[in-house]
């Protein structure tokens, strides 16, 4: 039964893409489009060639870093909903240093991202107090402080780092750049989430205080009563979670964006949480669904182009994966559902 | 500081509050029936796009006020049969519908008006005054008369709310649902009618939030328009400890706190203008932080109820 659940574990995100694609064809064929041509551009656009394929990655990467935050914090039973603030901060602290210390090459880029997680960790450490000594719902005081923090990046762009007329940073300095992979977009920074991804995966699986942690996020009384630091682990998942999105903020600074602009990192916190629930919290499975959904987001553009359907259409079939996951999960988890699973398997060892 | 300027910003307060109250009672609905709903924020978004195409189209924002609810209350009854049904957890759909509802909003407003549309406007909703032609020249006179309907409605539903979970028998009975569902179902109340028809009124007070936004404050649409309101409707029913003059209070504080960031803004001061746009997240965090860790909230919050439970 063991290796049922795992089966279905994979089959429902699954069969929810398909549905959330059956769907976004229909609204393809009712926007005049051939649904075929317009997925074949879409694929193209996003794994056409090794070009494409460097570009999807390059999208995943800040994607991966939110979605592992998300994914980290919620293991512990705790919902991050501000991965996006932490995100912000850390990339804005690293746009100081970066472009204000006058350090420049290596030594730049270690001491950026280390600031800029640190930064995360910070940002994400508020809601997390709040929450274990004034007993507050950590996602209203974390998504509080996305909005401060996207405005707080505001009068940095506008006011304090403004680049002459633009509404825009100085940019990174080119020898604190984050280079290339192959010539391609994608950078070394794509290299630190697959690191990060394995590092969490490993710490939550193979260790002991990752198991403890697990433990807190399964069932928070019973491990009190086991005598683990609930609250401790609350707090120090909170903080590795901001962490996490802060060094992706700083990676995505030094390796994509170069200037932090209006809109920069506009919605990846939710994103984050939506991919991190269909990988089911598993930190591996959460990577691939990210670069899935950076996949569909640039595909959009080529298909956009080639049939005129537009990019929002992959945003609402992302949408749909989330809508249709997260019921289909639950469904599953239905008494009725698992009797009438037990019922199909029993009537086939008879048969056998 | 003189006394147009508190005048004003106590008639800004008014105004700003209104969509927070709409937003709050759909949270106190769901929450007196224990289903937390934390996608107001999308439901609020597609309201509002609702609300601002079917005003456009029409030329009546009232009915875009009514399409918004309609709209609010289709969208919510995903959340509704997701979570009552299929016992998903109710914050994780709660996400979804906050993933799900703003990226529809944004999909119909491209399609609609194409990729490089310029801004369409609609005309407001007229104040009482301007409806009854009496002239509002001293301050109370501007705070009673000068309010489009949607004002007084809102005060109205908390008037109602107040009175309907005290005062009546199916009130006590609807709060009996959230409370403890399963004592409720042996006194023969009906748990998952009752869940349903939390869903309804949530669904549609979350759309007319949303459409307050567009036919009422702002004459035109933009993606991200609500920035959060949801979620301080959220806060304010924490704030206002579940009951509807308590919520009322916390959504005209909140309300105050952004008039009151409109108007720093036009002073300026030489300060950054996001500070003072800062200042309704800051406040919504200091509230909570001072209100501390009481809970008095509905028991059966967050819990998925079946029938077949024993």
């Amino acid at each position: 039964m063991k290796n049922g659940n795992r089966f279905i574990n994979v089959l429902v995100p699954l069969i929810s893409v398909l549905l959330s694609f059956l769907i976004g064809c229909i609204i393809m064929a009712a926007l005049g489009a051939n649904p075929l041509t317009a997925l074949q551009a879409l694929w193209k656009g996003a794994f056409g060639n090794l070009r494409n394929v460097g570009t999807t990655l390059s999208r995943a990467t800040p994607l991966i870093f939110t979605s592992l935050c998300a994914c980290f914090a919620y293991r512990c039973g705790v919902f991050n909903l501000g991965g996006e603030g932490q995100f912000i901060m850390g990339s804005v602290v690293c746009c100081y240093i970066a472009t204000q210390s006058g350090i420049e090459g290596l030594p730049a880029i270690i001491l950026c991202l280390i600031v800029g997680a640190l930064a995360g960790g910070f940002w994400a450490a508020i809601p997390g107090i709040l929450k274990i000594y004034r007993g507050q719902n950590e996602m209203i005081i974390s998504i509080m402080l996305n909005y401060v923090a996207t405005l707080f990046m505001g009068v940095v762009y506008t006011d304090w780092l403004r680049d002459g007329s633009v509404p825009q940073t100085v940019p990174v300095p080119d020898a604190s750049k984050l280079s290339r992979l192959f010539g391609l977009r994608t950078t070394t920074a794509f290299i630190i989430a697959l690191v990060v991804g394995l590092l969490v995966y490993y710490f939550l699986f193979n260790t002991s205080k990752g198991f403890q942690l697990r433990a807190v996020g399964l069932n928070m009384t019973a491990a009190e009563f086991n005598g683990f630091a609930v609250k401790k682990y609350i707090l120090y998942s909170f903080i590795v979670s901001g962490a996490i999105a802060g060094l992706g903020g700083s990676a995505e600074l030094l390796g994509t964006q170069f200037n932090l602009i209006n809109g920069f990192a506009a919605g990846y916190g939710f994103d984050g949480v939506a991919m991190a629930l269909i990988g089911q919290l598993h930190p591996l499975a959460t990577i691939l669904v990210a670069i899935f959904f950076a996949a569909l987001r640039v595909g959009s553009t080529t298909m956009q182009a080639a049939t005129g359907v537009p990019t929002s259409v992959s945003d609402i079939i992302q949408a749909l994966v989330i809508v249709f996951t997260v019921a289909g999960l639950a469904m599953v988890k239905l008494p009725e559902f698992k009797a009438l699973v037990d019922r199909v398997f029993s009537k086939r060892k008879e048969a056998v | 500081m003189d006394m147009t300027f508190i005048s004003n910003l106590l008639l800004a307060s008014v105004r700003m509050a209104t969509p927070l109250i709409f937003l709050a009672l759909a949270e106190l609905y769901s929450q007196r029936a224990g289903l937390v709903h934390i996608g107001l924020e999308g439901l609020a978004a597609i309201g509002s796009l609702t609300g601002f195409l079917v005003s456009l189209i029409t030329g009546s924002p009232f009915v875009g006020v009514l399409a918004g609810a309609a709209v609010g209350i289709l969208v919510n009854m995903i959340y509704a049969y997701a979570t009552i049904h299929l016992c998903a957890e109710q914050i994780v759909y709660g996400m979804a519908i906050n993933i799900f509802a703003p990226a529809l909003a944004a999909f119909i407003y491209r399609v609609y008006f194409g990729a490089g549309s310029e801004l369409v406007q609609v005309e407001l909703m007229k104040p009482l005054s301007a409806i009854l032609g009496i002239p509002t020249d001293n301050f109370f006179a501007a705070l009673l008369l000068d309010q489009t309907l949607m004002v007084y409605l809102a005060y109205g539903l908390v008037i109602f709310t107040a009175v309907y979970f005290n005062k009546t028998k199916s009130g006590l009975n609807y709060k009996a649902v959230g409370e403890y569902p399963k004592a409720a179902a042996t006194l023969g109340i009906n748990v998952i009618g009752t869940k349903y028809v939390a869903s309804v009124i949530c669904g549609a007070l979350a759309g007319i939030g949303g459409a307050y936004l567009t036919t009422c404050y702002t004459t035109t649409y933009v993606d991200g328009n609500v920035a959060g309101r949801g979620f301080i409707a959220l806060a304010a029913v924490i704030f206002g400890r579940w009951s509807s003059s308590g919520v009322l209070l916390a959504c005209l504080f909140f309300g105050f706190c952004d008039a009151l960031q409109i108007r720093l803004q036009v002073g300026s001061f030489g300060v950054p203008y996001q500070f003072f746009q800062m200042i309704p997240y800051l406040a919504t965090v200091m509230v909570l932080t001072i209100i501390g860790i009481k809970k008095a909230g509905p028991k059966g919050v967050g819990k998925p109820y079946r029938r077949e439970e024993r």
